[in-house]
């Protein structure tokens, strides 16, 4: 009782996450390619181009997108209700372009104010991303202020970039990145170039030096770091192909830079190898009709149940229903993503959670034939019914864990659901129809064997049997 | 109602026999003409398909159905005429067009294209599935060591529980049962161009969960009914321990099958053919464990010379379970 009572409060207080195909929006299969400089990609090199991706779907302005590395050599890239799925196709395909740049003269002043704007602009928009709760649909105000922001930041972008001179020294001439601690706290980053990088940049940091501009480092055109170059430089520019960029930098701050810079240098180019992408409206409608559909189908469940078992099926229908709750408020603790295939796998398991009662009841059924007392029926009814509903149970288990460890996206969401529906399934069918059915036949009124099974003999000649 | 299920267990094995040469011969001629046993849908071939709908509430363009050949001569001017194209849904304002993989500039041209000569689209109602063939590849493998992973853990599950005979048997019943599964959507392949996608091997996992689930109950019972009578033979053994299952077997069948036709009949679009193949793979199932493994394992024992139980046999290697 208190566990359902319990479980209507989770349901009630924490979101029901919906997958992708439910609530609307983009799912990306990023593939890294190897290419005839790198014809292995290790974890390092994922980790880099991962940190790429994530940059690239972060300047799309999506709440609550994810990226994942999959397998060895893939990125899956979440992007709910994403508004126009070719710009984010082609923003996250293709590879990564970082380049230094030099600051054109004259603009010190306004690069500070255009980047407090943008820094401005990027505040607002976390902020209203984070007001936005986990897994729920985004209204249209929200979604209008949400694309508002995202142009503002797009458009402080594009005001950053254009203070800086083109460039030719490009992360391809960048051959490293190291974040590394120097005195107390503090950490830098150490960059080194090849040959021809090498020269470039000593070029690039000649011109800089001492003038109080800075070179701009751009990832996908996006500003990542701004560093001055010291006065010292101004005669011969930072030579031998190394430098160091040093700053407040924390440990964390370091490593991020780093990692930025070091997707950038991999000229590793990504392809979108599958995309999904599902309509707001459409996934609506989807979910709605097989939850009409479901929800019809078990319906008819219950009535069924009851016609056939009497008073054990009535029993058995409370205990579904509280089953039902059970299990979508598991689904909400969990933190388990709802997608269709999902909705199948609950929907089958509520199946399997009937077949648990029945094998109870038809049990029970044939002892009360055998002349056994109700009591006796009813105990050996579930006892003798165990073995049964183990090894069934076991079995989908087995196939619901191969499922989920093999299987890929809508595979393991359907294996998910039906495998936490079985193992709740096996505790109400053998915990709640029990109580509920011990309750009732301590009841005298409800003592009457004819409606545990009908077309019995009420009168019974030998109600004992050795 | 009291099967025979020994006694005619060459009828039985007829029924189960010809619908399982049936699939066989289904999955052969769908070989010669796609390649595979069954039509491979986009998740498992790869390509492109874009679902699009008139946007119907805001202009007046929708005042007839979505005509076909304007499609695809917009399709034919992008160069893309061997696609396939579906016209759906009530008022036929929805197009389910699938191509070759096209990459995202191909795909946003034919788009604006098709925008341009049959739309405007709703665009919060469109549905892109665009599946490389690498991606293909893998969600077929993966799902077929899935099948066959869930199999072997099976048959250990039942051997530790039961017996290596029954566990092989069992296996035998759940090879018909997704033969058989098969082989009806080879038949839909063939006729109505269904394919089958990654839903259909986690509908193939269902069912072997099912129908091993439907055979052990009766093999539970088999094996109780060994140990209450010491001495009996195989044959009346199976016999009662169907009969005294089956009602648990149909009304079980039922109380699935029922939920599963509700979402076939009402169901959204991407559920549909996953909700048949699941009705189709229980009523296999449950047929199977009624007459097939029930009947094969009376055989077998008999022909290895152990058709009277024995004590030890019976006994259930769960001491608890008995009274």
């Amino acid at each position: 009782m208190a566990l359902t009572i319990a479980a209507v409060v989770v349901i009630t207080q924490l979101p029901t996450r919906l997958g992708l195909d439910l609530r609307g929006g983009s799912q990306l299969t990023i593939q890294v390619q190897p290419t005839e400089k790198i014809p292995t990609i290790t974890d390092r090199e994922m980790e880099a181009v991962q940190t790429v991706v994530e940059g690239r779907v972060n300047g799309l302005g999506v709440s609550e997108a994810v990226v994942q590395q999959l397998g060895n050599n893939q990125l899956l890239v979440q992007l709910p209700g994403v508004s126009d799925p070719e710009q984010a196709e082609r923003v996250l395909g293709g590879t990564a372009q970082l380049e230094f740049r030099a600051q054109r003269p004259g603009t010190e002043q306004q690069l500070q104010i255009e980047n407090q704007v943008l820094q401005g602009h990027l505040g607002e928009l976390a902020a209203l991303q984070a007001s936005i709760p986990q897994g729920t649909a985004i209204d249209s105000d929200t979604q209008a202020r949400l694309e508002k922001l995202q142009a503002d930041v797009k458009a402080s972008e594009a005001a950053v970039a254009a203070l800086f001179e083109p460039s030719t020294l490009g992360g391809d001439k960048l051959t490293d990145a190291i974040a590394r601690p120097t005195s107390g706290t503090l950490w830098e980053v150490v960059i080194q170039f090849n040959n021809e990088g090498g020269k470039e940049f000593a070029e690039l940091s000649k011109a800089i030096a001492g003038t109080g501009r800075s070179i701009g480092i751009f990832l996908d055109n996006r500003l990542l770091s701004a560093p001055t170059v010291n006065v010292q430089y101004a005669e011969t520019g930072i030579t031998g192909g190394a430098a160091v960029i040093s700053g407040n930098f924390t440990a964390e701050s370091a490593r991020d830079l780093e990692i930025q810079l070091r997707g950038g240098a991999l000229p590793l180019p990504v392809e979108v190898v599958e995309n999904r992408t599902v309509g707001p409206t459409l996934g609506r409608d989807s979910i709605q009709r097989s939850l009409y559909a479901g929800m019809a189908g078990l319906v008819l469940v219950l009535v069924f149940m009851a016609v056939y078992y009497r008073l054990p099926g009535v029993l058995a229908d409370i205990a579904l229903i509280i089953y039902a709750l059970l299990t979508w408020a598991a689904f909400n603790l969990l933190g388990v993503t709802l997608t269709l295939p999902g909705i199948a796998g609950f929907i089958l398991s509520i199946g399997m959670a009937v077949d648990a009662n029945v094998l109870i009841f038809e049990r029970t059924r044939e002892e009360l034939k055998s002349n056994k007392t109700l009591y006796r029926s009813v105990e050996s009814g579930f006892f003798r019914a165990f073995s049964s509903i183990l090894d069934g149970n076991v079995t989908t288990l087995i196939s619901c864990l191969a499922l989920f460890s093999f299987g890929a996206g809508l595979v393991k969401g359907f294996a998910l659901t039906l495998g936490i529906g079985v193992v709740i399934s096996m505790f109400t069918a053998l915990t709640c129809t029990r109580t509920l059915m011990f309750l009732a036949i301590s009841l005298p009124q409800f003592r009457q064997p004819s409606l545990f099974c009908p077309g019995l003999d009420s009168a019974r000649p030998n109600p004992v049997r050795p | 109602m009291k099967l025979n299920i020994i006694q005619q267990r060459g009828l039985w094995w007829a029924i189960s026999g010809s619908f399982v040469l049936a699939s066989l011969v289904a999955m052969a001629i769908s070989w010669q003409q796609f390649g595979a046993p069954l039509k491979p849908g986009l998740d498992f071939a790869g390509g492109t398909r874009l679902q699009l709908s008139r946007a119907c509430v805001t202009t007046s363009s929708c005042s007839g159905a979505i005509d076909l050949t304007e499609v695809r001569q917009v399709l034919g001017q992008q160069g893309l005429d061997s696609s396939s194209i579906q016209v759906l849904g009530d008022d036929q304002q929805v197009i389910s067009i699938r191509t070759r993989n096209l990459n995202v500039d191909e795909r946003t041209s034919l788009q604006s294209a098709l925008d341009k000569a049959i739309g405007p689209f709703d665009t919060s109602s469109t549905q892109i599935d665009s599946v490389g063939p690498v991606i293909g590849k893998q969600l077929l493998v993966s799902g077929l060591l899935a099948l066959m992973v869930s199999f072997a853990g099976i048959v250990a599950y039942l051997s530790l529980r039961f017996k290596l005979d029954y566990a092989l048997l069992a296996i035998l019943a759940l090879a018909h049962d997704v033969i058989v599964t098969s082989g009806v959507f080879a038949i839909l392949g063939l006729v109505l161009g269904v394919e089958v996608d990654s839903l259909f091997i986690v509908s193939l996992l269902t069912i072997v969960g099912f129908s091993v689930n439907d055979t052990v109950v009766i093999y539970d019972r088999v094996r109780e009914n060994m140990k209450l009578n010491p001495g009996g033979h195989i044959n009346d053994i199976v016999d009662s321990a169907v009969n005294q299952t089956l009602a648990r077997s149909i009304n079980t069948s039922l109380t699935t099958i029922l939920p599963l036709l509700a979402i076939f009949i009402f169901g959204g679009q991407t559920l549909k053919y996953f909700a048949l193949a699941l009705i189709v793979g229980f009523v296999a199932g449950s047929y199977s464990s009624i007459f097939i493994a029930s009947s094969l394992l009376a055989l077998w024992r008999e022909r290895t010379g152990h058709a009277y139980s024995s004590q030890a046999e019976g006994a259930d290697p769960q001491p608890e379970t008995q009274i």
